[in-house]
Parts: C-alpha cells; sequence; structure tokens
C-alpha cells in the first residue's frame, strides 16, 4: 500500500524525525488558512500515492498569500496520475543541499540506495552522472549502524559536518524502515538548511500489503477501492473474510475467468490469447476449502456484462478437494440465473473428490467437464471455441 | 541419487498438530516418508500419527537426528520458525507459508544461508524426489500417479505448476528425479539458479525443466549460467505471463511477485533471453516432451 505524503510524514513525525511543518487540507479556503499560519513561501502538493508530481505540476510553490487561489487551480482536476482532492500544504523549507536516499528490496536482500545529487527524480541522475550513486545490499541480521551509513554517505562524496547528521539519520531511518514494515521508502530531496539541519522535505512509502495485518496503527488510513464495482465487491468479500485473497482484475476481451494456482492461470490466459480468444477478467484464487471467495469472483463474471463465457481452470490440484469449486458454481448459477445454454461453462478441475465434482456439476447442466486427462490446453481450447460459436449466435441474432 | 532430499531424509514437521501439518504427515507417512519427529511448542511429549513431539526443534534434532524440517506455522511465527531450525543444524528447510512478508523473509533467507541451510520456499507446497521421498503436500494424495520416477530434474515457481508438468512428462514418456516447487512469493530461500545447479551436479538427472513468471531476477540468472558454461545440461523453460504486457504495469494477476515493474522482468524478456542463452522454449506444456527430445535426439 503506497501512503500518501501527509500520512507518511505523520507516521515519520511519530517517530521524531525531522519533518517540515504540514497538513493535509480538501478547500482552498483551508488551504490558504494554513499557508497564512506558516507564512513565507508553502509548498502545495497533491495528495497523490505517487511519484512524478512535480513534473506533472501537481507541486507548487507559492507565497502565502497566492496560495488559496493555486490551491483553487489544482483541486477537482482529473489529471494522468489521478484525481486531486486533496492537497498537503508544507511549510517552504530554506534548502542549501539536497540529498537521495532510498531503501527497497532487490530479490533477497534489502537495498540502499543513496546520492548527493538530490532533488531530482533518481533515474535522471543514474543516466546522466551514475557515479553519483552508491547502491549496496544491507544485511538483514545486523541492519544498518551509524558508522556504516556514514561510510556510505563518505563514499557518496558527503564531507564535513554533515556528514555525521546525515549518516546517523539514515540509520533512523533503517530502523523505521523495519519498524514499519516498508517494503519501499524514499527521502528525496533530504534538504540541509544554511544551518546545516535536516528536513525531510520529500517523503514516500510503502508498506508491504502481506504485513498490513501487524499495523493496527495503519488501519485506518483509506486504502484505494477499485473504481469497478465488480473488482469492489471481490475486494470488500476479501476485505471481510481471512486467509488468502481472491484477484479480479477486468479486461476488455468476452471470456470470462476463474482461472487458479497462480502459474497455471498466469499460462491459462496466455493460452487463450495465443488462440485468440480474449479474455473479459484475469484472476487467481486459494483453492484452500471455503467457497466465499470463489463465489464472489463467480458473481463477478456472471454479472460483467462484457463476459460470454467462463472457464474454470485450475491447476491438477494436490491437496485441496474440487468438489468445493463446483458447489461455488451451483450457487453462483442459481443466483444469477445463468442460462448455460447461453453462456458457455468450460470445467477442467481435476485432482481429489474429482467424482463428486462430476456428478455435482451434471445437476448444475449444460456445463461441460472436461475428462480426466485433459491438459491446460485443451481448457484454453475449449473455451476459444465454445466462446466464438456463441459469439457469432449472438451477433447473428442481433443483425437478425 | 536425486538432490536435496532422498530415502536416508529424516524428516522434522513444524507445526506438526495444526490441520495442515497433521494431514500432510499422514500423507506422507502413507508416501514412507521418514517423518522422525514433530515440533509444537508446549506439545512435548505427545504423538501425532505415532509421530513423537517435541517444544523445540533442537531437542527433537538431539533425539532423533532430524535432518529436514517442514513448516506448517503461521505467517508471524515464519521467521523465527527458520531461523529456530537453521540453527538446530537442520539441512533442508521447506517453509510452506505464502506472503511471508518481506523484512521477515529477508531475515529468514539471511539467517539459513549463515547456518549452511538450505531454505525451499515461501510460497512452496514442496520437493519430491520419486520412490524415495518428499517433503510437503506435493503430491497429494496419490504422488505416485503425478510424479513417476525419472530422469528430469524440475523446478518450478508454481507448486500447481510443477504438477502439471510432471503429467506432461509422464504424458511423453519421461519421469522425475526431483521435482521442487520453488516458492512463488517474491523472496525466495534460494535461487533458480542454485537449484538447476544440482541438477547438474546430479548423475541421474539428465536434464532439468523450468517453470518461471514475470517479476524478479531468477530466470535471467539462469541465462547467465547457461552462456557461462556453468550449466551444462539441457534445460527446457516455460514462462507464462506475457500477457501482461498488454496491460498497465504494476498489476498483479497471479502470485504476489509476478508482477512487471520493469521491462527486463517481463515473461517475453525472459523468454528472448532464455532462448538467446541455449534453453529449450516450450509455450505450452504439450510441448515440453518434444523439446526434450529434440535435445536427446
Amino acid at each position: 500500500m503506497k501512503l500518501t505524503e501527509d500520512i507518511a510524514k505523520s507516521l515519520m513525525r511519530r517517530l521524531k524525525l525531522p519533518v517540515p511543518e504540514g497538513a493535509p487540507a480538501e478547500t482552498a479556503a483551508r488551504v490558504g488558512e494554513l499557508a497564512s499560519e506558516f507564512g513565507g513561501t508553502v509548498a502545495l502538493k497533491a495528495l497523490l500515492p505517487t511519484g512524478r508530481r512535480g513534473k506533472s505540476g501537481l507541486v507548487r510553490l507559492v507565497g502565502a498569500a497566492d496560495a488559496e487561489d493555486a490551491a483553487s487551480e489544482m483541486l477537482g482536476r482529473q489529471t494522468d496520475l489521478g484525481y486531486v482532492d486533496r492537497i498537503y500544504v508544507e511549510k517552504g523549507a530554506e534548502i542549501a543541499q539536497e540529498f537521495y536516499l532510498a531503501f527497497s528490496f532487490s530479490d533477497r536482500v534489502p537495498m540502499i540506495t543513496i546520492s548527493t545529487a538530490g532533488g531530482v527524480e533518481i533515474e535522471q541522475v543514474h543516466a546522466t552522472t551514475p557515479e553519483r550513486i552508491v547502491t549496496t545490499p544491507i544485511d538483514p541480521l545486523k541492519g544498518l549502524r551509524p558508522w556504516e551509513a556514514i561510510d556510505l554517505w563518505s563514499r557518496a562524496g558527503l564531507k564535513g559536518r554533515s556528514l555525521a547528521d546525515v549518516g546517523r539519520l539514515t540509520a533512523r531511518l533503517w530502523r523505521a524502515f523495519v519498524e514499519l514494515d516498508a517494503e519501499m521508502m524514499e527521502i528525496n530531496p533530504l534538504a540541509v538548511d544554511a544551518d546545516g539541519r535536516l528536513s525531510m522535505v520529500g517523503t514516500m512509502i510503502e508498506i508491504d500489503d502481506g504485513a498490513l495485518g501487524r499495523h493496527p496503527e495503519l488501519s485506518e488510513v483509506p486504502s484505494q477501492r477499485p473504481d469497478n464495482p465488480r473488482e469492489r465487491m471481490v475486494n470488500d468479500v476479501n476485505r471481510a473474510n481471512p486467509g488468502g485473497d481472491a484477484r479480479y482484475v477486468e479486461l476488455d476481451g468476452d471470456i470470462g475467468l476463474l482461472v487458479a494456482g497462480g502459474g497455471a492461470g498466469l499460462l491459462q490466459h496466455d493460452m487463450i490469447v495465443d488462440l485468440g480468444g480474449r479474455p473479459a477478467n484475469h484472476s487467481d484464487i486459494s483453492p484452500a476449502p471455503g467457497t466465499v471467495k470463489t463465489e464472489a469472483v463467480l458473481d463477478a463474471v456472471f454479472t460483467n456484462p462484457r463476459s460470454r463465457s467462463l472457464l474454470i481452470g485450475y491447476n491438477h490440484l494436490q491437496m485441496a478437494p474440487v468438489d468445493r469449486v463446483v458447489e461455488a458454481l451451483a450457487n453462483s448459477v442459481q443466483r444469477n440465473k445463468v442460462d448455460t445454454s447461453r453462456f458457455p461453462i468450460i470445467l477442467r478441475l481435476l485432482g481429489p473428490r474429482e467424482a463428486e465434482a462430476r456428478a455435482l456439476a451434471a445437476q448444475i447442466g449444460g456445463v461441460t467437464y472436461l475428462p480426466s486427462g485433459a491438459s491446460l490446453l485443451d481448457g484454453a481450447r475449449a473455451i476459444v471455441e465454445a466462446t466464438r460459436k456463441v459469439s457469432a449466435q449472438q451477433d447473428e441474432g442481433a443483425t437478425a | 541419487m536425486s538432490i536435496l532430499i532422498d530415502k536416508s531424509t529424516r524428516v522434522v514437521v513444524q507445526g506438526i498438530t495444526g490441520n495442515q501439518g497433521r494431514y500432510d504427515t499422514r500423507l506422507a507417512l502413507d508416501y514412507g516418508v521418514n517423518i522422525v519427529a514433530g515440533v509444537t511448542p508446549g506439545r512435548g511429549g505427545e504423538k501425532v500419527e505415532g509421530v513423537p513431539v517435541f517444544d523445540t526443534v533442537a531437542a527433537a534434532v538431539a533425539k532423533t537426528d532430524a535432518n529436514a524440517a517442514v513448516l506448517y506455522v503461521p505467517v508471524n511465527g515464519v521467521c523465527d520458525a527458520v531461523t529456530e531450525a537453521a540453527e538446530a543444524g537442520i539441512g533442508v528447510i521447506l517453509a510452506t507459508t505464502e506472503n511471508v512478508p518481506r523484512h521477515d523473509a529477508v531475515r529468514a533467507v539471511a539467517a539459513a544461508r549463515e547456518a549452511g541451510a538450505w531454505l525451499v520456499g515461501f510460497n512452496t507446497n514442496g520437493v519430491i524426489s520419486p520412490g524415495k521421498c518428499k517433503i510437503g503436500g506435493i503430491g497429494g494424495d496419490d504422488p505416485d500417479a503425478l510424479y513417476p520416477a525419472g530422469r528430469i530434474g524440475v523446478v518450478s515457481r508454481s507448486g500447481g505448476m510443477s504438477a502439471e508438468i510432471a503429467m506432461a512428462l509422464k504424458a511423453s514418456g519421461h519421469g522425475v528425479s526431483t521435482a521442487v516447487s520453488m516458492g512463488g512469493d517474491r523472496t525466495t530461500g534460494r535461487s533458480m539458479c542454485e537449484y538447476l545447479e544440482l541438477f547438474d551436479a546430479d548423475e541421474q538427472t539428465d536434464a532439468m525443466v523450468i517453470y518461471g513468471e514475470p517479476g524478479t531476477g531468477n530466470e535471467a540468472e539462469v541465462a547467465a549460467a547457461l552462456r557461462s558454461g556453468r550449466l551444462r545440461k539441457p534445460v527446457v523453460a516455460i514462462v507464462a505471463g506475457r500477457f501482461q504486457e498488454n496491460h498497465p504495469r504494476g498489476v498483479s494477476f497471479g502470485h504476489v511477485a509476478a508482477m512487471i515493474g520493469d521491462e527486463a522482468d517481463s515473461a517475453s524478456a525472459k523468454i528472448e533471453l532464455l532462448k538467446e542463452s541455449g534453453a529449450e522454449i516450450a509455450s505450452s506444456l504439450d510441448e515440453i516432451g518434444p523439446a526434450l527430445d529434440r535435445r536427446f535426439g
């Protein structure tokens, strides 16, 4: 979960890290009030959980007196980065030097990236002066200690009084990175004023979704709900039920997919596309017992106006019983009054309790259950063929 | 031979008193696996499916000489459980739990490496050396039907796909020396290439089949090892997730790890790189058999 700047900075403030004075506002009038309270120059930043706002005109530096007008221009704008409904108002920092600092992960280790060329996008520094970037793995068992951080900044070319302060702050930020279960943390710029005081002017944090359960302090953060009503429904069912999440993402084709086993789902989708089919969605779901989330995905497929067919294609299950999937299908078909003679359903479901699953599928009627030896490719072929037929019929019907 | 596990493997099950631990233990015992101990703190002295339960891994190792561990522990206990097993001297540790928080995952990986242990997972359904041993739920209630013994090594980012690959091998007259579900999380104990190096050195493995996905540097590392000659046996690769490239970046379609952030991590880029490096590419499971036959023609 990417945090918006107001949340990220309030977390940092709570950890007593040096963040400039600032607050979020929803109206231009409130922006004006905050600006005159801070005085001097203020930064107005659109509260969208993303970088690259500066380029899109979503960060503006203005005098306190002009803040309200500038805010009315920004608020209510639909931009390619999102809809602007809130602005973060921040006291302008006096900047003598700007640095860059980020923590992230490679596949197996945490990484730190620093540069004394801060204030611009790191990609740009990398393209023009890569020698000004120092990046190195961190041993997660030892962490990053102050003297190690000082050594890194010294290698990045930092000298004098700032070196010790920036190094110590870096070690404290490492601890914050761990405590917050952050997946990514970027401070850009990390500013130093003429008196040597540090200030984290730009702060972006992404929290590891897998760790959200142990951060009750973040449960109040409004998470971004999908705009699509069916994606939102599946999302809400996930939130309301424990265990692994069901994923459902809508695309612009006409083949509904309940595919599972992350890997087998990806492969079937590729094969369908290779055969000229166009999925109406992608999905992924844990095959573990419990049908609530499976039914949510099926309901989404059946109520998506674009889907004309459904493939239920799981990898050969080794532990979970397959009849639970068919049970979910029976419930969802009934609830959504699906006419299986007009909406082809293909099942490629092999594994424990397959005989029971086949018997149950026969009761639903009009469902094609592929035989035991069927491969994932057989399932892909069957659904592409069935969808083509039903589309041709329906298009004919429409023109007749 | 085979890799990682064989007839001499002695397994301790961490979390044996939970539902999953108990169920998988029953199936493993039926397969003939030498499960010598279970661990659940506070339940020492009990028995599960006839297997003695200990309070700590160290106590289990002292009493039973266990040398492999399977973990069925909740997500927030995984890092500690891996570290405990590694420090107790366990050589192969299988962590089945999925979506392990990144910070815990990297700590567990580092702790295992430091102790010289081989960590399989996270998000794995197991490792099987057909006819010899299996750890984890891999193979379900009929491992013999899914995993016939043979001379092909399998390394898969997905547990389900390892079964599908084994079925395709069986259909084309091949069998498995060892099949590894290496883990579907972005962070895994070992890289795909490290498994292939074990297979490359295994006398009973003639060729390897890998299943890869978008995200992570695993497949690129395999390609580099093929180019440098560090891997000498034939590798057949199947990499899924090309369709994602038609959609906006950052949308996750499958495993958490299978998210493209970078073009070099896309399925197409990996396929291209593996092909250039001398791997055989299969675009569906049905092409695996013919690809192997081409190399042994």
